[in-house]
């Protein structure tokens, strides 16, 4: 009896971990960390828009993602594991203050601190300083061309 | 088995279940138009929009940030935050300014929502039509380069917006198309001409 109580709690117990584990965070708490990867348009490399998530990285991406990073669109940073990172703010700078911080970074290797959210399966950084730039380091562009095709125009 | 080790195992099947449902389904009433996108889906769901850093860390300035950050809606049918990556418009244009009308307001969003959530954890949305909750008229999410023009009077001439934008043309002009400098922009239009 006392075996079959213990491990109808166990069950209890681990259903509820699960539970806990999924279900919605209405708040996130903020963790100092600090990431390296490569900062990438959210946009490309999400939707899928432009061709597979390797060519809408690094230099053949270089131009596309200038335009995006201006256009508003979030910029992530894309860590080695595959997690993305969406930078909401950059060394005190709000992302859409129309400065060329955001813009000299773009596809970049960083090393970024700052603190990090958790929402909804959504990673979320605030960047409180860029420690280290290696600058592009994903030269790709002979194996993708420029993508999109256009992004250097025809001379006329 | 007794009636406490039932109730536990019934809790526990119902914990597991509830965490197991299928994904929700959005789509019903939406006329968003579909793009191609990977794992794209329509969407069609009400919340309130958000200043994401406010909803996130309690850093609230007024009205939203002004449009200077990214926003977001939570969406009223399950909390949820929901990242907003893209308006309606074609050329690489974000939601901030569609979204902004609307700061800490309850809307309809119509769009589609996007990327494999089983790998990402999350789906992203792209709106493509907005209105405050339960009016009748839709506005189209297409802001962005009217906004644009405002905030670069001097960026005239012809052709799109990025080809004019006074900050891509400074960083191009500093590291060439692909970053890397003009030499190797060179070397790759005479290769590819």
């Amino acid at each position: 009896m006392n075996h079959i109580l213990k491990m109808s709690g166990t069950i209890a117990s681990t259903a509820l971990s699960l539970f806990m584990f999924a279900a919605p965070a209405s708040a996130a708490t903020a963790e100092t960390v600090e990431i390296r990867g490569e900062v990438i348009d959210t946009w490309c490399y999400l939707s899928g828009v432009m061709g597979g998530p390797d060519s809408v990285t690094g230099s053949a991406h270089h131009t596309c993602a200038l335009w995006c990073a201006a256009g508003g669109i979030p910029i992530g940073v894309l860590a080695q594991d595959g997690t993305i990172y969406m930078v909401l703010k950059l060394e005190g700078e709000d992302p859409l203050a129309q400065s060329d911080s955001i813009m000299k970074i773009q596809s970049d290797v960083i090393t970024a601190r700052g603190q990090h959210y958790m929402r909804d399966g959504v990673n979320y950084l605030v960047v409180e300083k860029v420690v280290t730039n290696e600058g592009i380091t994903n030269v790709n562009h002979n194996d993708f061309g420029v993508v999109p095709g256009f992004a250097i125009p025809k001379k006329k | 088995m007794n009636k406490t080790t039932t109730g536990a195992l019934t809790f526990a099947l119902l914990l597991v279940f509830s965490t197991t449902a299928p994904a929700a389904d959005f789509s019903k009433g939406s006329k968003a138009k579909k793009w191609g996108l990977t794992a794209e889906e329509k969407a069609l769901f009400t919340g309130k929009v958000v200043d994401i850093v406010c909803e996130l860390s309690g850093d609230c300035p007024d009205n939203c940030g002004n449009g200077l950050r990214q926003l977001g809606i939570v969406r009223d049918s399950d909390q949820k935050l929901i990242s907003v990556l893209k308006n309606g418009q074609a050329a690489f244009n974000g939601a901030a300014d569609d979204l902004l009308p609307y700061c800490n307001e309850q809307v309809d969003a119509d769009g589609v929502l996007i990327g494999d959530e089983a790998s990402l954890g999350a789906k992203y949305f792209m709106v493509q039509r907005i209105r405050k909750d339960g009016r009748p008229k839709w506005n189209k999410t297409k802001q962005w380069t009217k906004a644009w023009k405002k905030r670069n009077p001097d960026a005239k001439g012809k052709g799109p917006w990025f080809r004019r934008d006074p900050r891509v043309a400074k960083q191009i002009e500093l590291e060439g198309y692909f970053g890397l400098g003009a030499e190797v922009d060179k070397k790759y239009i005479a290769e590819n001409e």
